[in-house]
């Protein structure tokens, strides 16, 4: 039996009278990709967010990695002690579309500044661990840039580094390419297929219909808060069931 | 070269309420800013009415109030002085704050939610990584009220405080001749000079 990384149960959400997450759940296995596409608006970031403990679910339960993150306890998410929360928090990585790397650090000091802090590596320890990432994303150049001096895409692998060293169990990824030009988008996308081949266990948000037909083991088409319909990569993008699932693959194939 | 001498020693006067008034209108314009900020209605409204106040009164009359208010209230009032810089603190205090809230406010909410996934606690996301590009963005406005504060100063001879213009002012009825206000204003120009070549340094500095 494959280890179980994420097990999400009826999960609800609410942005005051507006239900973002209606009924979520799904599961996904040790060093498999899941892919999760769906219109603007449906509540595919907020799940990611809820699971990367940046909002609190109103109802559900959530495991990572065997840990109970909240559980459903008459009817509503109680979330487990700050401490247990933080050490989930470690086992979970997430890449923004935004990039959000801190401008006023190099991007050595980017990659290196949480494992010191966080995770207490030394100094020597930390950079030879971001000297590796950056080779493997071509970016060793780059290591004493400031994030202002670099390319979109750079941006966006430098991000994905300063969550890889950290060694999260899952990486999560909320629409990596939506702010890049489709070349940017091509060198960004790779380094995501090359983890996955690595068997990195993922779970990517995205609008790039054959990227993720390509790298993923499971996909989840997402509308109003609902999971409207999952699957083999090859039936969801290829012969999808639902109406609305045929609907929103073909809007992108034009 | 008496006059010189003279405005020499006001320009230290004036260079004391400078800086006694930033040493302590800084740190405390932070304070402000968290008021501002607060969770607490009670706390808000009053920090936010405190703020109308210092903006919407002249300095000229805050300086008149800490002065004579205390006499009409205790019947004992502060020494001119203390008074300058109290009225000085606390105006500054005030724009300082609104200015920490606008790039406490302006920072991208990505920044203390790339923080928090990496697992950085509160304070260090604070320290390390909200507080330097707060800085970096509030630098050009601080300047801007570093600046007018020096001329602010000015201000404090209307309670007789003995500073620079004040002597400038003196020397001036004295000899019938405007000159010493004149030679006063090269020395605010000359004052504010350096202080925005400080500015321009720190702002190099903190460049990325």
């Amino acid at each position: 039996m494959a280890e179980i990384m994420v097990k999400a149960e009826h999960i609800e959400k609410s942005f005051g009278s507006t239900e973002v997450l209606k009924d979520i759940s799904f599961t996904l296995e040790k060093g498999k990709v899941l892919s999760i596409i769906g219109p603007s608006g449906s509540g595919k970031s907020t799940l990611l967010r809820i699971i990367t403990q940046l909002e609190t679910a109103d109802g559900g339960s959530l495991t990572i990695d065997g840990d109970p993150l909240f559980k459903s306890e008459g009817g509503k998410a109680v979330y487990t002690s700050p401490k247990e929360m933080h050490s989930i928090m470690l086992k979970t990585g997430l890449v923004f579309q935004s990039f959000n790397l801190f401008p006023h650090f190099s991007v050595m000091r980017n990659i290196t500044e949480a494992q010191r802090a966080v995770l207490s590596r030394s100094k020597e320890e930390a950079e030879a661990r971001a000297i590796d990432v950056l080779k493997d994303m071509n970016l060793l150049d780059k290591a004493d840039s400031y994030p202002s001096q670099l390319s979109g895409g750079q941006k966006q692998r430098v991000s994905i580094a300063r969550a890889l060293v950290m060694d999260p169990k899952i990486l999560f990824f909320d629409e990596p390419t939506s702010a890049l030009d489709p070349e940017l988008t091509r060198q960004v996308l790779s380094v995501i297929k090359a983890l996955s081949e690595r068997d990195m266990t993922m779970v990517v948000v995205t609008h790039e219909m054959n990227f993720a037909r390509s790298i993923s083991d499971w996909a989840i088409f997402m509308e109003n808060g609902y999971i409207v319909e999952e699957g083999e990569p090859e039936v969801l993008f290829g012969n999808p069931k639902e109406e609305r699932t045929k609907a929103f693959i073909t809007s992108f194939k034009e | 070269m008496k006059l010189i001498e003279q405005l020499l020693s006001g320009t230290v006067t004036s260079i004391e309420v400078f800086f006694l008034t930033l040493i302590m209108a800084l740190p405390l314009g932070f304070l402000v800013a968290l008021g501002r900020m607060s969770k607490v209605k009670v706390v808000r409204v009053l920090v936010d009415t405190y703020i109308q106040i210092m903006r919407g009164t002249p300095l000229l009359l805050q300086l008149l109030f800490f002065y004579f208010a205390p006499y009409y209230i205790f019947n004992a009032s502060l020494p001119r002085f203390a008074s300058a810089i109290l009225a000085f603190v606390l105006n500054y205090a005030a724009y300082f704050g609104e200015i920490y809230r606008s790039g406490l406010q302006a920072l991208d909410n990505g920044q203390r939610e790339a923080a928090k996934v990496l697992g950085f606690s509160k304070s260090y996301t604070f320290i390390h990584i909200v507080l330097p590009q707060v800085v970096k963005n509030v630098l050009p406005s601080v300047g801007n009220e570093v600046i007018t504060l020096v001329k602010d100063t000015a201000l404090a001879s209307t309670i007789g405080v003995v500073e620079l213009f004040r002597i400038a002012q003196t020397a001036s009825s004295r000899e019938f001749s405007t000159m010493p206000i004149f030679i006063a204003g090269v020395f605010y120009f000359i004052m504010n000079y350096l202080v925005s070549r400080v500015f321009d340094l720190l702002e190099k500095k903190m460049q990325y």
